[in-house]
This record gives C-alpha cells, structure tokens and sequence, in this order.
C-alpha cells in the first residue's frame, strides 16, 4: 500500500491490512471504514470484510469491527489535528490527502442557516484509491484529432469504471504531447480535487508539464476564469450537468477552446435522458464521446462514438 | 577558620535567597512567554490555517526558553503518537516540561484547558478559546508582578540576614 495511505490508518488497521495479501492489497478499490463495523474492503470483484487475522470474509461478523478509539484516531491523523484546517473539506464531505487519495466523510451534519458547516462525530470513512494509469489514453487521442484542433470530447461512464482516470490520463497526454499530437496547453477545473488530486495547491498526480490546475473551483466559474487568465488550448474538468455548465461550456467553445468532459451514465440513452445534457448534444458541443464500462474489467473502451452518435472503429481493451 | 566558615554560611544562605527571589521574577517572564507563544498560535490557526503540529512548531521557533520547548515538545507528540488524541499530547508536553517551568497551577490549568479544544473546532471557535485563555493568563501574569514585587527584593534580603543571623547564633 501506499505510504502516503499508510500514514493516516491508525496503528492496529494498518497492522490489519498489512496482513492482507499483496495481491488483493494492489487490486484495492476502496476501503470503507465505519464505527463499529467490519472494515469493508471494495475489490474488481466486490465486497469482503477483513478478518482479524487479515484474511478475508463475505460474512461481517466475522470481520475484526473497528471502535471508536480508532476513528477518533484516523480523524486526528487525517486532519491532523487540525479540523479548523478542513473546514471546507468537511462541509464538501471529503478530503484530499497527499498521495491523491480521497476520503469521503459522513457523520452528524452541523447546519448553519440551512447550510451543511461542518461534519461531526465522523462515523465512516470511505477512502477511495486514487491510481495512475499512464498511457491508457494514447491508444483513444487518434480519434479525438480533428484537423490540427482537439476535438470536444464527452466521457459517459457509470461510477467506478475509470473515468477521472481516463479523464487525468488525457490531460497527461495532451499536455506532454504523443506521436500523434504537439504538447498542448492543458487547464483542469478540479472541482473535487479528483484529476490532479491536489493537496494544498500542489497536484499529486502527473498531469503534464503544460497544465494548469485550478483547485476545487465550481467549474462554470472556473471555465471562465481559466478561458480569461491562462488562454488554454483545451480545458479538463469532470462531471457536468448542472444548467450554469452549459453556458461556460457554450463561453469555452466560442473561445475556441477544446473541451474534454464527464457525466455519469451507462449508456448513451442514459444521458439523452438528462435535460442539461440533452441541450449540450442537441446544439453539438460535443464531437467524441466515449462510453466507458467494465466489460473487461475496470476502465474498458465499450465504444467511441462521433457527433450523430455513428460508432467510430472500436478499441480493444485498454 | 571561623571567619571563612561564617562567610561560607552567609553566601550560601544568601544564594537561597536569591534562588528564591528569580522564581519570583521568572514567573512573570514565563507566563509573557505563553502569551506571545499563543498570540502566535492564533495567528498560525485563524490567518495561516496551518495544521496543528506545524503550527506549535512555528511557535517553538518564536519563543524561548523552557516554554519554547513545550511547544516544541506538543508539536512532536503530535506528529509521533499515532493519532492520540490532542489534549493527551498536549497534557503529556505540559507534564514533561512544567517541572523546569517556575508556573504556578493557575496557569497550567488555563493551558489544559485550551488543549482540549485545541484543534477541535472551526478557526472562529479556536480564535474565542486562545484569546480567552490569553485573558486569563493575563490576570495570572498582573499577580505575577504584583507577588514580584512584594517578595522578591525581600526573598534576596531575607536570605542575607538569614546568614548572618545563622552565624550570630552559632557563635
């Protein structure tokens, strides 16, 4: 594991998933971690609860519970005793720790005027693995070049199926430049410190030496911030939807900015469904799109698709 | 031979004397010393939002003395203890360091007290709880003086003529 990882497990959940198997141990999704609870474990295959002697269950009474010293612990090592440093992060209800990893937070909601100030008496953390995948892009990037121009592209992907990975490792590319394109001028709206994972400005993940990273900015303002103050050549940002979107998008487009995107969704009807997508289809913003699966295995290519949705030659597997 | 003894007697009672008195007159110094390291935490913690262990670190560096090194000393529980909680890094330092501090109870019970908050809360809560604590300690530190004043010169005074009233009736 990690050692950025290891770092906020407190002393006996990090002795318990030491002792897990290497291989199970590098295949790791997610860790749940809930007061009182088995430690869940979120493999390619499912779930299974961690024994005390490291081995793993499907049956949670079996799982080594975790108690309320041990959250008190993690709470402490992950904010580092410091919870006036997370105010932000604890009214998102995540945090971004070095290494990329993100850790979802859930507990008593504090409300100030309505609005969600603070998590407390954090009772589950969900610790999403953040991993690298260099070159998974190269082989998509010939059908996303237009003439001399990247084209807008949309990732449609049900969660958990590589989309932000897809997402990073295309900003990577581009911004590096391959065999098929110069190094380009890349912007990421990080909206929830995913793609570059940055930890206290600083991304980290790669993301190419032509990026730029704008921490956890709405994205319709941060669209517009970037298209006014870093002239990009193609901007990244992740899960759109909300109507303020269409209109920054619209503003990027006319910029002749190129755009690459995601939305969740299954398929292509999936997202025909939603209205703001809809609208953003119906007036041709998007030139790609590339639906995302795990057919064969996390982060499959189902297909490419072009304007009118005509299917583009298939890639294998990444 | 009587003479040196009788000096030896007066010196040394007269040193006692004076040990006595800078305990007066350190305490004082080393409440002010608190102060300034806590109006420095404030300003790491509301303006700089910086992460605790980072914070006192900060502190350590701008204050001296015994003090200085309990700040440095929380600083490093906290980074070393494997999430323990902060009041018990925080009572830890303080119980490793107040023993080589001349601070009275008064004082140690106002930092307890902040070490359970200490980190606990949002910037506006940790600003209200260090400027509270800042408060108190001044009051402890006006006794200070006001003690300083009353007992020092009389501590170094009373040990001098404790000498010499010791070497009157041993002759």
């Amino acid at each position: 594991m990690d050692t950025q990882l290891i770092a906020i497990l407190p002393g006996p959940i990090r002795h318990l998933l030491q002792g897990v198997a290497p291989n199970i141990q590098n295949q790791l999704e997610e860790i749940r971690i809930r007061r009182e609870q088995p430690i869940e474990l979120i493999l390619g295959q499912g779930s299974r609860f961690v024994c005390s002697n490291g081995e793993l269950t499907s049956h949670p009474a079996k799982g080594w519970k975790v108690n309320s010293l041990e959250m008190d612990k993690m709470t402490n090592l992950i904010s580092q005793h410091s919870l006036y440093a997370l105010e932000e992060e604890l009214k998102r209800g995540y945090v971004t720790i070095t290494g990329g990893h993100r850790i979802g937070i859930s507990g008593k909601a504090i409300l100030e005027k309505g609005e969600v100030r603070a998590i407390r008496d954090i009772s589950s953390f969900n610790i999403r693995i953040a991993r690298e995948m260099k070159g998974v892009a190269l082989p998509i990037i010939p059908y996303l070049l237009g003439q001399k121009k990247f084209l807008n592209t949309l990732i449609i992907s049900p969660p958990q199926c590589g989309k932000t990975t897809l997402l990073r490792d295309l900003a990577r590319t581009v911004s590096y430049g391959n065999v098929h394109m110069a190094g380009k001028k890349v912007a990421i709206v990080d909206e929830r410190s995913e793609i570059a994972g940055s930890v206290g400005g600083i991304p980290q993940r790669d993301v190419g030496p032509r990026t730029d990273v704008l921490d956890a900015c709405p994205k319709a303002e941060g669209i517009m911030m970037l298209i006014r103050s870093m002239s990009p050549e193609v901007i990244v940002c992740d899960e759109i939807g909300r109507p303020e979107d269409v209109v920054a998008i619209q503003e990027a487009l006319n910029a002749g900015v190129s755009l690459i995107t995601s939305v969740h969704g299954s398929n292509l009807a999936d997202i025909n469904r939603r209205p703001t997508i809809r609208q953003m289809i119906g007036q041709g913003m998007f030139h790609r799109y590339i639906l995302l699966g795990r057919s064969k295995g996390v982060g499959t290519v189902e297909g490419i698709y072009g304007e009118n949705f005509q299917s583009l030659e298939k890639v294998e597997s990444l | 031979m009587k003479i040196i003894g009788a000096l030896i007697i007066i010196f040394s009672l007269t040193m006692i004397g004076f040990q006595a008195a800078s305990m007066f007159s350190n305490r004082p110094k080393e409440i002010r010393r608190i102060i300034i390291g806590l109006q420095v935490l404030e300003t790491e913690i509301c303006y700089g939002s910086t992460a605790l262990p980072q914070a006192l670190l900060h502190v350590a560096k701008r204050v001296r003395g015994n003090v200085g090194e309990l700040f440095y000393l929380a600083s490093g529980f906290l980074t070393h203890y494997d999430g323990l909680s902060t009041s018990d890094c925080w009572e830890m330092a303080i119980d490793k360091m107040w023993g080589k501090t001349v601070m009275k109870k008064p004082e140690k019970e106002i930092l307890l007290h902040l070490g359970k908050i200490l980190g606990q809360s949002d910037r506006s809560d940790q600003q209200k709880h260090i400027r509270l604590a800042v408060i108190n300690l001044q009051s402890e530190e006006e006794e200070a003086r006001n003690d300083q004043k009353k007992y020092e010169k009389m501590c170094k005074s009373l040990g001098f003529l404790g000498g010499i009233l010791a070497v009157i009736l041993i002759y």
